[in-house]
């Protein structure tokens, strides 16, 4: 295998870690600060995309940017009426109940988005700037795959600026840690809840208006992304951010490696990896254990 | 107004509704016979199933405005499988315990197919399979109620393999030929690449397999399986990729020049033709099992226009198939005089169908019709007449060439 091969299938690996990585951050966001497995994660990311699709659509191409906005603040809007509406109730409830309060919510959004958006699969143009392909010597690799990659990197760091220096993102960690003693000392915690779940929801949908133009828009999605990315939340340890990025670029390393190397056994290798970090490290790579 | 007038008029009121009402509860009890279609509505190959699904109404619409069957209107019913095959088993059963549906018409997954079938065999039912097409539904899972109006398993890859050999292979000027495959990792995907390399092989083609994926069905992230693929440098890649999965891999595969590194064997029918548009990659060896352009039996052109005024899209080849399959039980219900699916399935076996793709013919000894498959060419030219793309050319490989014997069916057969 050639140099340029190699590098190409590096950085396909990081094209893949960095769609997994932005929808897994939020995920991981929300469990941590709310101890809530959120199956409906993948319906924000289904329709994040779909609204990005819509908005094209309605107004042309050059409106893929606008979407690239206003699509995430549209699904963390729905995902804070989620909250209010169903999750608060089943916060005192046991993780079975709030797993399938969010597999109800999952299984209704879904139906929302065929009466909305009907079955047809849709397409949305790669923006003109970004349409293009880079050279590696013999070899070619998408420009837009790369901005994937900057767009992860970029979530990352404002992630990482949030929960470091400003006073939500201190809120958001000390509920990580222990809420009680969070509302005890005078937040909000009702609120804070709300807005983590609104911040997961945007997380989401920016992952699926971010690879909008590199998919099939259509109402598989949120059942297809959904296990890919409880595997990363797992290998990195759930509630963390630091762990999501390593978890994502494990699974697309491991994937990688696995169809270059055996291709018959490619979808096994994501598998192996959660299964090789679990028995090492129990609570995932970056995880403490609950305590109880 | 007298009381008198008043009171004729609520009487006459209630005679009127009355007699309304009766009439319909005598019309509901005799004269609706219901037929079942059990297949995916949702998730990502919904549009198979939608389609397909509307194709079997729009049939039983046209015999039902045309007085239905043995004067009976004919009613469908239909659920969502959810691509599993438990999910489909329970649908059938409730279909014909409940429903009391005397003909189910089958999904999208072969999976489900075979466990579809094996119910409505249990239950002495018919079962029709016209989009998934799983060559046990004629073979090991056989039973006499069952039959496929659909290319199956082994038909569709011969044919890609007898154009390959006739219209490609020769370009090669006595150069081994390298090719790759992808095909998604399931039962379909592995068994279609293996009947494709055999039968290139049986046709003397001088090739050489350099590479071989197969990704999850429903992936949504193919970039690491289409560098390795460039990594194999192939000259052809077989990628037997459906539905919405395919206009993924290939919009992800534009970003790495794949398509002038390489040349791309693919089904890439109506759907992907109609949400790629002109980016659909021009030139591609391309496969449908019925596409709407080169159809040409009798009606074809009636059902083309009015599908197009009901649905606003041209049809897919599920839709086609699931108009033909209900002809197919149609005709076989007249030539019985009965719904019963034992009279129906024998007048069936063997018999030739007038259809909207013309006749075909479902043999006795393992009820697969004798459909051809097209391959062709695409062009990623808007055709001024459909408003989207289809092939530049179209071949119809005849089943005459691509159907095992009826002797091999037998012998798989229980």
């Amino acid at each position: 295998m050639s140099v340029e091969s190699l590098a190409v299938e590096l950085l396909s690996a990081m094209t893949t870690a960095g769609s997994l990585f932005i929808i897994a951050a939020g995920l991981t966001l929300v469990f941590g600060a709310m101890r809530i497995a959120n199956i409906a994660h993948g319906s924000f990311y289904m329709y994040g995309a779909f609204l990005v699709s819509t908005i094209v659509s309605s107004f042309g191409g050059g409106a893929f940017w606008v979407s690239l906005v206003a699509a995430p603040l549209i699904v963390a809007t729905l995902g804070m009426v989620v909250e209010v509406t169903v999750l608060r109730r089943v916060y005192d409830k046991d993780h079975l109940t709030q797993l399938l309060a969010t597999y109800a919510v999952f299984l209704i959004l879904a139906d929302l988005a065929i009466r909305f958006w009907g079955a047809q699969s849709r397409a949305v143009p790669t923006p003109a700037i970004l349409s293009g392909s880079m050279r590696l010597g013999a070899a070619s690799f998408p420009v837009y795959d790369l901005f994937v990659v900057g767009a992860a990197a970029a979530i990352g760091l404002g992630l990482w600026i949030l929960l470091r220096f400003t006073l939500l993102g201190w809120r958001i960690l000390a509920a990580v840690e222990d809420s009680e003693m969070l509302a005890a000392k005078g937040t909000n915690v009702r609120l804070l809840y709300t807005m983590v779940f609104g911040l997961g929801a945007l997380l989401a949908g920016f992952g699926g208006a971010v690879v909008a133009p590199l998919q099939s828009i259509d109402t598989g999605l949120d059942a297809n992304i959904i296990v890919a990315a409880f595997i990363v939340v797992v290998i990195g340890g759930l509630g963390s951010v630091a762990g999501a990025a390593v978890g994502a670029m494990i699974v697309g390393l491991f994937q990688a490696l696995g169809i270059l190397w055996t291709p018959s056994w490619a979808p096994a290798y994501i598998y192996l990896a959660m299964i090789v970090v679990l028995e090492i490290r129990p609570s995932g790579l970056f995880g403490t254990a609950e305590m109880a | 107004m007298t009381q008198d007038l008043r009171d004729k008029g609520i009487a006459a009121a209630l005679i009127l509704l009355l007699g309304v009402t009766t009439l319909n509860g005598r019309a509901l009890a005799e004269d609706a016979v219901t037929i079942g279609v059990s297949t995916t509505l949702s998730g990502s190959i919904a549009e198979l199933g939608r389609t397909g699904l509307a194709g079997v109404q729009m049939a039983v619409d046209q015999l039902n405005a045309t007085g239905g069957l043995l004067n009976k209107r004919i009613k469908v019913v239909s659920a969502d499988d959810g691509a599993s095959p438990a999910n489909g088993a329970s649908n059938v059963r409730h279909m014909i315990l409940s429903d009391k549906a005397v003909a189910i018409f089958g999904p999208v997954s072969s999976a489900v197919g075979t466990a579809e079938e094996t119910v409505a065999g249990q239950y002495k039912t018919l079962f029709v399979a016209f989009t998934s097409n799983d060559i046990k539904i004629t073979t090991t899972n056989f039973n006499k109620y069952a039959f496929q109006v659909v290319p199956n398993t082994v038909m569709e890859p011969r044919a890609i393999a007898y154009y390959f050999a006739e219209n490609v292979a020769p370009k090669a000027g006595g150069k081994r030929i390298k090719i790759a495959t992808i095909t998604p990792n399931y039962s379909y995907g592995r068994d279609t690449v293996e009947v494709f390399l055999k039968t290139l092989k049986e046709l003397k083609v001088d090739f050489e397999v350099v590479a071989q994926e197969f990704p999850q069905l429903g992936a949504t992230d193919y970039t690491s399986y289409i560098s390795a693929l460039l990594a194999a440098h192939p000259d052809y890649v077989f990628a037997g990729i459906y539905g919405g999965d395919l206009i993924t891999f290939t919009k992800q595969a534009q970003g790495f020049n794949f398509f002038t590194q390489t040349h791309i064997m693919a089904p890439y029918g109506r759907q992907a033709m109609r949400a790629l548009g002109t980016n659909i990659p021009d030139g591609a060896i391309a496969w449908d099992r019925a596409p709407f352009w080169a159809e040409k039996g009798p009606g074809f052109a009636e059902f083309l226009s009015s599908y197009h005024t009901k649905m606003n899209a041209w049809p897919s080849a599920w839709a086609i198939m699931g108009y033909s399959a209900v002809q197919a039980w149609a005709y076989a219900v007249k030539k019985a005089g009965s719904f019963e699916p034992e009279k129906v399935a024998a007048a069936l076996s063997g018999a030739t169908v007038s259809t909207i793709r013309g006749d075909i013919t479902l043999r006795a000894c393992d009820h697969q019709a004798d459909v051809p498959e097209y391959v062709g060419v695409v062009s990623a030219q808007v055709h001024p007449q459909y408003g989207q793309p289809i092939y530049s050319q179209t071949v119809a490989i005849p089943a005459s060439k691509t159907m095992i014997t009826c002797e091999e069916a037998k012998k798989l057969q229980p």
